[in-house]
């Protein structure tokens, strides 16, 4: 149930199937009773009827002549309405002419006065227990007793319910369809929101631009302050750290500079010197630092090819005289969920010690599989030392006479770190050293 | 050789100015990019050494602007933003190295002396032409292999023959590249100092490594090895 939708989809069918249900089987008992009801109330007006046409006959008993039957199905034998009158005993003493003779229930008296409707197996019954003064007026008991065949009754609830269910049924369906529309309709904005945060994480756009419902609007607008401050924030971050290296390097440029020219006792120029170059290094590692940014959210994948061929462009002027070349094999699709600033370093680093430690040739590999980005960078130069690891540690340089920054191995390896990543040298199938790097794409 | 630095603290500057004119260059300073800038389009100078981070114009701006209205010199950028996006910029924008603040005197020298080389199309830091080979690193030159005492405004003008071998460079060239805007030039004592120079490295006017073209300028006409 990890979707909004399914969850009301869920929750819409139970509480429909639930109402559907119980008002199917409110509406079925209901018309079950009435049709009871109707059913006793028909046969009791027979009742009436039958004792207003029964007179006695010679034996001074209740009977009822043919020709006042007060419903002609009682003179059908197959018409499935039968009366007979029975006394105390429970003798028969008059039948219908449609009387079967195999009168399917019991002729038991009933009481005087009361009235006993029921149905038992196919048949409806109706019992009536009356008094009667026979001519001589004295009372004699009779028992009333009328039975209706209930195939009609059923067969029409039987329709009834196909009916109600059918409709019902539909009714359902057309209401779940009704609900799959509005929750369609309903969740538009959330679906239009989410397609817009995916074009701003893939930066197509800066904001979120649509229009949305009224409770959407104040976080639409929470998250437009919210990316921009983050972008801003980022990019006054980066500024200010360039702003401080920059007033920080200029005067320690200078130092130098006056350390080498103006200090001419060479124990006080190494003296200077040594502090200088803590500064330095501390300086760098921990600017280099502050300047790393990480994963962000709302920050898209980086295409790391256009990446690679500036670099390696602008590294082959720096190295010309050498005539370094570089053999790229990224696909140009290849993204990495990674800060732009963050792959600079990374591949600046690698690749200008590549350049700077080769005899001609660098070589950049990316291959990924299961998620997972694995970068290679060759070069064909002496390969790493034996204590490889080492260069891997703040401020170890591998030879401080080459000029540069000489800490690039430790600052790419500061790097990976914060993207969870690893980093390993080995021997390349070039000659020389291969850097390999592991991080999640 | 001419070098324009464009840096806005004003120590730095004074000290990479020292720096070049103690190795025999002839500087020109900007202390903002708005007069950087000028000069780069200007001023005939053979390389550039621009900071990045500057007040009114950026350096990746002066390189752009300079590469657009057709200069080809060198340039180097000093950077102390060592984040590799603004390097990368910076040498797409038409810098052909970089160095990171702050450098040592020797790497500084090393760069420049490496890319005006390159500029003049030699790969080693030692110009070899006939028996005649100048090492930019010791700036010392010798004939045959045996060493040839110069003055320091005659090693410049060698060098900048030398450099720009097999091409005519005219007395105002020379003179130009020489010397700054605020120096005073006289361009007969080019004259003197190419006199100069044939008879301390030909002194048998055998080789006859300069060519005097007349009206034009002067030719280094050995062939470069």
């Amino acid at each position: 149930m990890t979707s909004l939708r399914a969850r009301q989809l869920f929750a819409a069918s139970l509480v429909l199937t639930a109402f559907i249900a119980l008002c199917g089987a409110g509406l079925e008992q209901a018309f079950n009773s009435s049709a009871l009801q109707a059913e006793e109330d028909k046969l009791q007006g027979l009742a009436y009827a039958l004792l207003g046409a029964a007179e006695a006959n010679t034996n001074g008993d209740l009977a009822i002549q043919n020709t006042r039957l007060p419903d002609p199905r009682l003179a059908n034998p197959q018409s499935g309405l039968q009366a007979a009158i029975v006394n105390e005993r429970g003798g028969l003493i008059w039948g219908s002419p449609s009387l079967a003779d195999d009168w399917p229930l019991t002729l038991a008296p009933q009481e005087v006065g009361t009235w006993k409707f029921q149905e038992q197996g196919n048949w409806f019954s109706l019992t009536f227990g009356l008094r009667w003064l026979d001519r001589a007026d004295a009372p004699r008991r009779y028992t009333l007793l009328i039975i209706e065949d209930n195939a009609s009754f059923r067969a029409q609830l039987r329709t009834y319910r196909r009916t109600l269910w059918g409709w019902l049924g539909g009714a359902a369906l057309a209401l779940l369809a009704v609900q799959l529309l509005v929750l369609r309709w309903s969740l538009t904005p959330l679906r239009k929101l989410a397609k817009e945060l995916h074009s701003i994480e893939a930066d197509q756009q800066n904001s979120i631009e649509a229009t949305y419902p009224s409770e959407l609007t104040p976080l639409t607008d929470a998250l437009n302050s919210m990316i921009q401050a983050e972008r801003n924030q980022q990019t006054r971050y980066r500024n200010a750290l360039g702003d401080l290296a920059h007033s920080l390097k200029t005067p320690l440029a200078v130092l130098h500079g006056v350390t080498d020219e103006d200090v001419k006792d060479s124990t006080l120029k190494q003296k200077i010197r040594e502090p200088l170059s803590r500064i330095q290094d501390i300086t760098d590692y921990q600017l280099r630092k502050a300047a790393t940014a990480g994963r962000r959210t709302l920050s898209g994948p980086v295409a790391i090819r256009p990446l690679a061929d500036k670099i390696s462009g602008a590294l082959q002027k720096v190295y010309a005289d050498k005539g370094v070349q570089f053999s790229i094999d990224i696909l140009p699709s290849l993204r990495i969920r990674a800060d732009e600033g963050d792959l600079y370093e990374l591949l600046g680093n690698l690749l200008d010690n590549a350049a700077k430690w080769c005899r001609k040739q660098v070589a950049i590999g990316v291959n990924l599989s299961d998620r997972i980005v694995e970068l290679t960078i060759d070069d064909d130069g002496p390969g790493f030392p034996e204590n490889a690891g080492n260069l891997l540690q703040r401020g170890v340089r591998a030879d401080s006479q080459v000029p540069g920054q000489g800490i690039g191995l430790a600052a790419v390896n500061d790097l990976i770190g914060v993207y969870d990543g690893k980093i390993e040298l080995q021997r390349s199938p070039l000659g020389g050293g291969r850097v390999l790097i592991r991080i999640k794409a | 050789m001419r070098a324009l630095v464009i840096e806005d603290d004003a120590a730095l500057r004074a000290q990479v100015t020292k720096i070049l004119t103690d190795e025999g260059f002839a500087v020109d300073v900007a202390a903002d990019g708005e007069q950087g800038l000028y000069m780069a389009e200007e001023y005939p100078i053979d390389i550039a050494i621009v900071d990045l981070g500057l007040p009114k114009t950026s350096g990746i701006e002066i390189i752009r602007k300079a590469r657009k209205s057709g200069r080809s010199f060198p340039v180097l950028i000093l950077t102390a933003r060592d984040g590799w996006q603004s390097k990368v910029e910076g040498l797409e924008a038409g810098a052909d190295d970089y160095l990171v603040k702050p450098f040592h005197k020797e790497e500084l020298l090393a760069r420049t002396r490496a890319l005006l080389r390159r500029s003049g199309g030699w790969s080693q830091a030692t110009l070899e032409s006939g028996p005649i080979s100048l090492d930019t690193t010791a700036k010392s030159v010798s004939v045959s292999g045996k060493n040839v005492e110069l003055t320091s405004f005659e090693y410049r003008v060698l060098e900048y023959l030398l450099t720009h071998a097999g091409k005519v460079i005219s007395k105002t060239e020379l003179t130009e590249h020489l010397y700054t805007e605020d120096e005073e030039r006289d361009s007969n004592v080019i004259e003197v100092f190419i006199k100069r120079l044939r008879s301390k490295l030909d002194p048998e006017a055998t080789l006859n490594p300069i060519t005097t073209l007349r009206g034009q300028g002067y030719r280094w006409d050995l062939p470069r090895q």
